[in-house]
């Protein structure tokens, strides 16, 4: 096991079981390995961090608890960077921003597609599309 | 005709097309000047299907997302967390 010093504390980890960003995070392309972090909390949200820079850490969450028609579609080469094959599964999950006035949002036009195979993850951006990077959650009943 | 616009970056090269002419970017890039349109102009790309190609003022609205939704703290992830789960199990 490995210890870094986040701005949340001392995390413990191991370098063994980290989600690797080939590409890294859209706008953190040299940012490649993240911890998994579970939240202490139960609910649908968890977070990683980075830990080429401590620094950075984000939200994630499955979309699919908040909008349940949500689907994307991983291509050929989104495929070949998860080193995946076409049988094999692949999730989505969405970044969450977590602004101190607590309206969070969910960044639909960006998703990550995840291999829980390879632990390879990707951010994809989505065009032509009706989904915004900045989407409240939808309003319970 | 060559001329260099300074970016905070590195220089950027910029030079003249005209319709139908091309620049090779690298050795599997090609940009293509299409034509010229209503103020536009539209341009075609080849490139490997790996390569990603984005409109920029889209990429920099995710970067600038990403930014934000890296910083954050987790007193706000743990009452939000905690006001998720139980509208939950209200339902």
């Amino acid at each position: 096991m490995k210890t870094i010093q986040t701005r949340f504390g001392d995390v413990e980890y191991d370098p063994a079981n980290l989600l690797h960003f080939p590409a890294g995070m859209i706008g953190f392309p040299t940012l490649h390995k993240f911890i998994v972090m579970p939240n202490k909390k139960e609910g649908p949200l968890f977070w990683i961090q980075s830990i080429d820079d401590a620094e950075v850490a984000f939200v994630l969450t499955d979309p699919s608890n908040f909008f349940p028609n949500y689907q994307i579609i991983a291509d050929e080469s989104e495929k070949n960077s998860l080193k995946i094959s076409s049988e094999d599964d692949y999730f989505i999950l969405s970044v969450v921003t977590v602004p101190p006035s607590q309206e969070i949002t969910l960044n639909l036009a960006a998703p990550i597609l995840f291999s829980p195979k390879t632990n390879r993850a990707i951010q994809v951006i989505l065009e032509n599309t009706e989904y915004q990077s900045k989407t409240p959650l939808p309003v319970s009943e | 005709m060559l001329l260099y616009i300074f970016t905070t970056e590195r220089n950027m090269l910029v030079l003249t097309r005209k319709p139908g002419e091309g620049i090779i970017i690298g050795d599997d890039v090609t940009i293509k000047v299409i034509e010229m349109k209503g103020g536009g102009v539209r341009i075609g790309i080849d490139a490997p299907k790996n390569k990603k190609i984005y409109r920029q003022e889209i990429y920099d609205r995710i970067t600038e997302e990403n930014k934000m939704a890296s910083q954050w703290d987790m007193d706000a992830l743990d009452s939000l967390s905690t006001n998720l789960s139980t509208e939950k199990k209200d339902k």
